[in-house]
């Protein structure tokens, strides 16, 4: 599979995912699951990648790292409002 | 810079009576120094905590610069109001130097930009050995990163699913019995492991450390899912006139270290050859000579350690490569255990790379979510794990206590017979 049939890939799990009603933060491992046919570095370089075009967003409680769409499920910084200076 | 308001902390100033030094005394007098409200916030906030006995911490967000998955690990207070100055409180961690050591002007650098851009609190050094440098808010952590690349050369540490710090002992720079440099093998890997360092590859952390010597100064039999800790393979050189000098008192035994108090003359029976745990040593006290059966010795360092001028590691040195270490979360704690008893570590270190980069491609397709390396092993067996992920033959070696418990697994194939054999026919020929 080549890097931009997989990205496109990655985010229709994700994009399935979120119209489901299901989880809006998913591991890299789920990922592997949902994609079997590829191989977990290609996932990996895919979704970092897709991080980068701001397509996909990290989330992590700092022991691990999960992967979600921006503005799906709770944000970066939800609930977490900056009060006024 | 405007007033700045201290919280009443009664519970706290108890611990700035103890006889050791106190984060609440140094916290405050930074704080009023530098008029930083978040210092008097978070002592706030960790008294409301001492009394309601639950955290006012919440997780989760932030992770990273952009372009990196890792280094910054969000934390948000939940007690916004009571504590504006720290209703973000990230923190970032620091790739520290090989072996940490920092010229005094890269630190004091380090300082002023946490001065101005943090809220000065800072951890030297967290449990991977990074520099932890304790709360900021979003909005500074593009500064911080910019700063710290561009004015100090300094780089973003690993947290979450990425490659974590590695970290190394102080090595040849300081230490004789190191027998690998291991500044330069932590070096080669931070270079060559960079994506695998910033952004998460894993299904949960990978910690890499190097110790030069059995010793283990950084404990990375403990602590590491891929532990490299220097050894030989050739005999212990041994200065049978030194081994003579100790045992006549005219060297002191651990180069000094416990001479605070008086133990009396140093009996080499009793504080060595009796203490060595394969009893592999022999002191004959009519020759005045030390033996040592080599074969026979696992490593301990003991010896070494007692009489450092007398006895050194052999010349042909190298690593021995154990895996699995890791504190309790899915399972219980665990050590490394050793997969590869001996091997040479040399520049570019090719054989090391290649070994790590065919235990993440195992692991990372079948490792679960937030399962550690050991886990894995444990799951699928030591015996599969050596065998048929890593392709390399079983020894003695691997057996985690070869002389007390001698057990291992075969393969049917390796068993004359099979597993079918009758057994029956069998004990007729060879009564049990």
């Amino acid at each position: 599979m080549d890097k931009e049939a997989l990205k496109q890939k990655i985010l229709e799990v994700f994009q399935k995912k979120a119209s489901s009603g299901g989880k809006s933060k998913i591991y890299l491992k789920d990922l592997q699951r949902e994609i079997p046919e590829a191989n977990p570095r290609d996932i990996k370089n895919a979704a970092n990648e897709l991080v980068k075009e701001g397509k996909l967003e990290y989330f992590s409680t700092g022991s691990t790292v999960m992967y979600g769409l921006p503005g799906v499920g709770m944000g970066l910084e939800a609930g977490m409002d900056k009060p006024e200076e | 810079m405007g007033e700045v308001k201290k919280h009443d902390t009664p519970l706290l100033d108890e611990l700035k009576s103890g006889p050791w030094p106190s984060f609440v005394d140094d916290i405050y007098n930074y704080a009023e120094k530098h008029k930083k409200q978040a210092g008097f916030d978070i002592l706030g906030q960790m008294e409301l905590s001492y009394k309601n006995k639950e955290t006012h911490w919440k997780h989760g967000g932030i992770v990273g610069v952009f372009g990196y998955g890792g280094g910054v690990i969000g934390r948000y207070s939940d007690q916004q109001e009571k504590f504006p100055a720290i209703w973000a409180f990230h923190t970032v961690r620091v790739n520290q130097p090989a072996a940490k050591w920092y010229h005094t002007s890269a630190l004091r650098k380090l300082c002023d930009l946490w001065d101005h851009r943090g809220s000065g609190i800072m951890n030297f050094h967290g449990s991977t050995g990074d520099i932890i440098l304790l709360g900021t808010v979003t909005e500074q952590l593009e500064y911080i990163f910019y700063d710290l690349t561009h004015q100090l050369k300094m780089d973003l540490g690993g947290s979450g699913s990425n490659l974590r710090t590695p970290e190394c002992c102080v090595g040849m720079s300081r230490c004789e019995w190191s027998c690998i440099d291991t500044q330069d093998i932590i070096y080669e890997l931070t270079m060559q492991f960079q994506d695998e360092l910033h952004r998460p590859a894993f299904p949960y952390k990978f910690k890499i450390k190097v110790s030069g010597c059995p010793n283990d100064c950084v404990a990375a039999i403990a602590r590491a899912d891929f532990s490299i800790i220097g050894t030989w393979r050739d005999d212990i050189k041994i200065d049978q006139e030194a081994v003579r000098a100790y045992v006549g008192g005219e060297l002191k035994p651990n180069a000094g270290a416990h001479s605070d108090r008086d133990w009396g003359p140093f009996d080499i029976k009793k504080e060595v050859i009796d203490l060595c745990p394969t009893k592999c040593m022999f002191w004959d006290e009519g020759q005045k000579k030390l033996y040592i059966n080599n074969r026979e010795c696992n490593r301990c360092m003991h010896c070494i350690n007692v009489m450092p001028e007398a006895l050194r590691p052999g010349d042909d040195r190298g690593a021995t490569i154990l895996m699995g270490a890791k504190a309790p979360i899915l399972e219980g704690a665990q050590l490394s255990t050793v997969i590869v008893p001996f091997m040479k570590l040399e520049p570019p270190y090719d054989n090391l790379k290649n070994l790590i980069y065919k235990v993440w491609d195992y692991w990372m397709e079948n490792g679960k979510n937030r399962e550690r390396l050991g886990e894995t092993i444990q799951r699928i067996g030591l015996n599969r794990f050596i065998v048929d992920v890593l392709g390399l033959k079983p020894i003695p070696q691997h057996v985690r206590e070869p002389r007390s418990n001698p057990y291992i697994f075969w393969k049917e194939e390796e068993v004359e017979g099979g597993w079918t054999r009758d057994v029956a026919e069998f004990r007729r020929r060879h009564p049990a």
